[in-house]
């Protein structure tokens, strides 16, 4: 459903409720992206993360090292 | 008003947008933090204080024209036929340009006033939305630019640029939602694709910091000084965008009658457009597309936090132009798309112009806001711009003396005039001046030992004059 003219739409003897783009036809396919991208997400995020921890640990770095990258704020 | 009903509605009506005003000075405070955050610290106080000088500077000249500008220029002038009638009382303007009185600072209108409650609070919620523009602009330009310089822009964005914006753009009875059938709900281009493009024009002629580049063009990461700076202060911004997504609605209003519809009575809340939407509805859309900006700036920036807290922002400019309208998923995905488009759009820019932008305000603002923009001409695609009215067959677009529906060339060219007419090309053109009046940027001994060298050589000198004094 579009809205294509809000007098007819507020006419009428029961105003529709549900305005956004697609009302009526969309919802289930907008919560089945909703779905997809959430899933999805993780996966990618735990690809990447586990790419990062990996790399980080071949490095095999000391407890201290890290204050070695302490910017001096300049 | 002489009964209790009138006075609740007067009342509420005035204490909303009283609120959304406090709310919304969040985002300064969240925007003065988080520039501080992103400048080295040899530039701090300077960066807080040209920040902080933009308030009173915007104020003094929102009251004295900016205000004025925003309801005298709605049809262009001279681009479309207003929907307002003359009454000639000095409360409802007339035809526009040269006829707005409760917006012209010598007319008693404009101060306490016992028969109007209302433009007072809208004074100050449009006063805090030009302060948000100028802000903007303020931290992609840090540590080089003068505070004389960052002044003049800031009045030129604050109260001038995004004032005609908001006129044309921003107005139930504004031209481009009549002839283009724009439509731009929480401002994903009145104040973020303009004030990015603005910013922009700036950044050409200004050039980056000293350092920034590499002799053979590779751009260098000067990253954030104080991550947990910048944390808070976006948080802060989005907090206060809570109260400018607020603040952007009428709370409680009859439609009915506002459109001429015979024994029609129809209260709810309205957009700036006085067309119907609920409080509700955007709050859902407002987290949802935070959400997606923050889902996708993790995954493209990989766990960056500067990226990722960015994108939550960019997220919620990109999904603002519909967000009155938009189905929450819908408005989630819209943020995605954003973050990416912002995110993508900066390196490749940096690349390929040698723009440094410090704070990354072009990406997040201005290209976010201007693929919001074109992205809800597809998605509401045949809506109304206005409720007054609309065209009885297909769409008025170019007519002028109607309201165009909703499509994707005209928000296109909105964008583009957002974007770039009213942006980015003031921008340059006052950048310009300034740098050839020799005023647009610091010296570059003064850039390389630190805007505040004098502060911290003060403080030092105090410190060990009190420590001498103790000792003996």
């Amino acid at each position: 459903m579009t809205v294509t003219n809000w007098i007819e739409h507020l006419s009428a003897a029961e105003v529709q409720g549900s305005i956004f783009p697609g009302a009526g036809s969309i919802e289930s396919l907008l919560v089945l992206l909703g779905f997809v991208l959430w899933i999805g997400w993780h996966i990618i995020a735990a690809k990447q993360e586990s790419s990062k921890l990996a790399k980080l640990a071949k490095r095999r770095h000391g407890p201290n090292d890290w204050k070695s990258n302490v910017t001096d704020g300049q | 008003m002489d009964n209790e009903l009138t006075a609740l509605t007067t009342i509420f009506t005035e204490f909303y947008y009283w609120i959304t005003v406090v709310l919304m000075f969040l985002i300064h405070v969240g925007f003065c933090m988080y520039e501080v955050g992103a400048s080295r610290y040899k530039h701090h106080q300077h960066t807080l204080m040209k920040n902080t000088m933009l308030i009173p500077l915007v104020t003094v000249t929102f009251f004295l024209f900016g205000w004025w500008i925003y309801w005298a220029l709605p049809n262009g002038p001279g681009l479309a036929t207003s929907i307002m009638p003359d009454v000639g009382s000095g409360l409802i303007l007339g035809g526009g340009f040269g006829a707005n009185e409760i917006a012209n600072p010598t007319n008693a209108l404009m101060a306490v006033n016992l028969g109007d409650h209302f433009y007072g609070v809208f004074w100050a919620a449009f006063l805090l939305f030009s302060w948000t523009a100028a802000s903007i602009v303020s931290g992609a330009v840090i540590e080089r630019i003068t505070t004389f310089a960052f002044g003049i822009c800031a009045i030129a964005i604050g109260s001038v640029f995004w004032t005609i914006d908001a006129a044309w753009g921003w107005h139930f009875d504004g031209w481009m939602l009549k002839i283009l059938g724009y439509h731009d709900a929480y401002a994903s281009g009145v104040i973020h694709a303009v004030a990015g493009g603005f910013a922009l024009g700036i950044l050409i002629v200004l050039g980056p910091r000293i350092g920034k580049f590499s002799s053979s063009g590779e751009p260098r990461n000067i990253g954030p000084r104080n991550p947990w700076l910048v944390a808070i202060g976006l948080f802060l911004i989005f907090t206060g965008f809570w109260g400018f997504y607020a603040a952007c609605n009428i709370p409680i209003f009859n439609l009915g009658p506002e459109y001429g519809m015979e024994g029609v009575t129809y209260w709810t809340a309205t957009n700036i457009y006085v067309t119907p939407t609920t409080l509700g509805g955007i709050t859902m859309n407002f987290l949802m597309s935070l959400s997606g900006g923050f889902l996708a700036g993790y995954l493209i920036s990989k766990g960056d936090p500067f990226w990722t807290y960015s994108s939550g922002l960019a997220g919620i400019i990109c999904s603002s132009a519909g967000n009155d309208l938009y189905h929450p998923i819908q408005a989630l995905v819209i943020a995605m798309v954003g973050v990416v488009v912002a995110y993508k759009m900066h390196y490749w820019v940096e690349r390929k112009f040698k723009i440094d932008d410090a704070v990354g305000a072009v990406a997040v603002h201005g290209y976010a806001g201007f693929a919001g923009l074109i992205i809800c001409g597809f998605v509401l695609w045949g809506y109304p711009s206005s409720g007054y009215n609309v065209p009885e067959i297909g769409n008025g677009m170019w007519d002028g003396t109607n309201y165009a529906l909703i499509n994707p060339l005209g928000m296109f060219i909105g964008a583009l005039i957002m974007f770039f007419v009213l942006g980015m090309f003031p921008g340059w053109v006052i950048a310009k001046i300034l740098h050839g009046m020799g005023k647009l940027r610091i010296p570059r001994e003064v850039e390389l030992a630190g805007l505040d060298y004098e502060i911290l050589e003060a403080a030092k000198d105090d410190e060990k004059a009190v420590s001498s004094s103790a000792s003996r």
